[in-house]
């Protein structure tokens, strides 16, 4: 296998995927740190979000990627409408709760979908695109925005939590919420916000994985494991953690082929999770010790 | 107020008991991957099998009269959903008999864990794994679909009487893809064929690119793929042909599936090819065709000639056992033996009469004779579809 085969075949597709985990695990991440509970119904409210935008596209007409932002914000908006719902009221009982609960939000949501949008397999774009010849390295059109939309949204997301008062206040929460509530910090606005980003970062993730693949109403949940190894990897509430914890976590998938069967690839991201909680717990980058 | 209380609770058993029907209707389960990888054919497989049951209704019903009522169960194409399907139904519902589950690995679970020990008989109208032979099922467990290990045999002579003798082999972990698989490997290599790739995947990945990359290595042109056409497999075909790792494509049945026409485009499928199970042509079928059609079926969708058959077997099968579970698979040997007078699709009030006057009868369905074998097979005859004007239609017939 010579070096551009390796490039073409091997890293440039697990780049993609792992962008689209990536968006999921920044999620993650950011209930871990703010809320503090693992969120398992993160990827079936990405379904939820992929699905919302088929629906602009079908029903609106509109263009493929501005359906994007729509989905973003009509998920967002679901994801804290889940929150007073489900999580509001078992904020004060023991975690595992609000977790369990995650779980059969996870169910509810997936059904919601199937009812709605039945359960074949839909897509964006009908037909094939055949990728374009880069100097060598082959990519898609969308590929290249999937990668690029990644790193936007989360430099977004970075500046707006580093220079903005409400951004500020979320960190604060996340280091220690009595602290913040005693400084004036609105733990239920933090909690809101936190919300709308999750949401719509679950809706991104959802809205790449459906326009590389296919729209497939178990498509959140197959995700779960694989963005729940990235957050971890990267280290608990560090966004960029999370980012490099993902794009290694889908890098590491699709090279695994080359040394295992391939019906293992799908073991790769928890065994990645196995030994990072065995080895390093507090992740690559040092985040928070649950 | 004792006296008050006397007469509530009289009054409420006597309700409970004139509520109770003077026949108790018979159920019989019907489990399909409604959801799962297999959604885009199981509608039409559950549609096919309500019209046996409709049939039986319209037509003087089951045993005295009684309705067969159908509880719909969703197996997902998946063990854990199959059991738990398998369970509601056997358990809660009481049914007598089940058709379905629709996937090979959910067949096996629902089989071993819950209908075996329970003693109902099962008919799979789709599961194919050269597993379910193997069971140890107490003979209750039937398929009016032939089992892969003839299809993976006729697949491997048919690709190398067209001049195909080197593929490369791309098969779903688990057990339909795996059985169909080795059917497939140890008879193209037997037959002078040469496999230059054999590899598993697991289902719901985003992207196979990598596995596309590593079979291509082999040097092979054509990747038979052994998937789902809704799930693994529609990725797996769509990441080939974008960029361009094999010229040609052979699926297994289950690739003979609608999504890749509507998601890749006709015109981008014109090297795929998928071998399915035929009806052979006969009476039979016409029959069952007519009547499909007058309910809006559609005969040509995958699988619904066999789970009208599986249905339809099941309910003469209840009928002749007199609606004793025990009896039931003996009695679906016996009304499909091929001796007897000849009951064909939609024939119910014939084959109650004639099973009341005891008459031995012989069931000659849409999809075949269905004469099981000792081990609850059909043969079975198959052919190699081709995409035409976005339809999947005949290519060769496949020996």
């Amino acid at each position: 296998m010579d070096f551009m085969e390796l490039l073409n075949f091997y890293i440039v597709p697990g780049l993609v995927l792992g962008s689209i985990y990536a968006l999921g695990a920044v999620g993650i991440t950011l209930v871990f740190a703010i809320l503090r509970y693992a969120h398992l119904a993160h990827g079936d409210i990405a379904t939820l979000g992929a699905f919302i935008a088929f629906a602009a596209v079908t029903l609106l007409g509109l263009p493929v990627y501005a359906a994007l932002p729509v989905a973003m914000v009509v998920t967002a908006f679901a994801a804290v409408g889940i929150d007073r719902l489900f999580y509001d009221y078992l904020r004060e009982r023991p975690r595992i709760v609000t977790v369990m609960a995650s779980l059969g939000v996870a169910l509810m949501v997936r059904s919601v979908v199937q009812v709605i949008w039945g359960v074949d397999a839909e897509s964006y774009i009908r037909g094939i695109a055949r990728p374009e010849n880069w100097w060598g390295i082959r990519l898609k059109d969308r590929e290249i925005v999937t990668i690029l939309s990644m790193i936007g949204l989360v430099l977004a997301l970075q500046l707006f939590l580093m220079k903005t008062k409400w951004g500020k206040a979320m960190r604060a929460m996340s280091d220690n919420p009595n602290l913040a509530l005693l400084s004036g910090v609105d733990n239920g606005k933090v909690v809101f916000l936190t919300w709308l980003i999750v949401g719509g970062l679950c809706a991104a993730s959802g809205f790449f994985l459906g326009l590389n693949t296919e729209l497939k109403s178990m498509m959140g949940w197959q995700m779960l494991l694989p963005m729940f190894a990235a957050a971890i990897l990267g280290g608990v509430g560090r966004i960029e953690g999370a980012v490099l914890g993902g794009l290694i976590v889908g890098v590491a998938e699709e090279v695994s082929v080359i040394f295992l069967p391939s019906e293992y690839k799908a073991a790769t991201a928890f065994a990645i999770l196995l030994l990072m909680l065995l080895v390093r717990p507090t992740g690559l980058l040092r985040g928070k010790v649950l | 107020m004792k006296n008050v209380r006397l007469a509530l609770a009289g009054a409420l058993l006597g309700a409970t008991a004139l509520a109770a029907p003077a026949q108790a209707d018979v159920k019989i389960g019907l489990l399909g991957g409604v959801s799962g990888p297999i959604a885009a054919m199981a509608p039409a497989m559950i549609d096919s099998a309500q019209l046996a049951i409709q049939q039986v209704n319209d037509q003087g019903g089951i045993l005295n009269g009684e309705k067969l009522v159908p509880v719909v169960g969703d197996s997902a194409c998946n063990p854990q959903n199959a059991t738990d399907a398998a369970t509601k139904a056997v358990n809660i519902e009481g049914v007598i008999a089940i058709v379905g589950p629709h996937c090979s690995g959910a067949v096996l679970a629902a089989a071993n864990s819950v209908a075996v020990p329970a003693g109902v008989v099962i008919i799979t109208p789709s599961g194919t794994s050269p597993e379910i032979s193997k069971l140890d099922d107490k003979d209750l467990v039937f398929r009016t679909v032939p089992s892969d290990d003839f299809q993976g045999r006729a697949l491997a002579r048919t690709l190398l009487e067209r001049g195909t003798n080197k593929v490369a082999v791309a098969y779903l972990n688990n057990d339909y893809g795996k059985g169909l698989a080795e059917a497939f490997k140890v008879e193209f290599e037997d037959k002078g064929g040469e496999i230059a790739g054999f590899a598993a995947h697991e289902e719901g990945k985003a992207s196979y690119r990598s596995d596309l990359a590593e079979l291509a290595d082999g040097g092979a042109d054509t990747l038979v793929i052994f998937d789902y056409g809704d799930g693994a497999g529609l990725t797996m075909l769509r990441q080939a042909l974008e960029n361009g790792f094999f010229e040609n494509f052979v699926g297994g049945d289950g690739m003979k599936s609608d999504a890749p026409i509507k998601e890749l485009g006709a015109e981008n499928l014109t090297t795929f090819t998928a071998s399915s199970p035929v009806g052979a042509q006969s009476e039979a079928l016409e029959v069952f065709n007519e009547a499909f059609k007058g309910v809006g079926g559609d005969p040509d969708a995958i699988f619904v000639t066999t789970s009208y058959d599986a249905a339809f077997l099941a309910a003469l099968a209840i009928e002749k056992a007199g609606g004793d579970k025990a009896k039931v698979a003996e009695a679906l040997r016996s009304v499909s033996d091929g001796k007897g007078e000849t009951i064909l699709p939609g024939e119910w009030q014939k084959a109650k009469e004639l099973i009341a006057a005891g008459t031995d009868i012989d069931y000659k369905g849409a999809a075949g004779d269905h004469d099981f074998d000792e081990l609850g097979d059909v043969p079975g005859v198959y052919a190699l579809f081709k995409v035409q004007d976005g339809a999947f239609v005949v290519d060769t017939e496949m020996k």
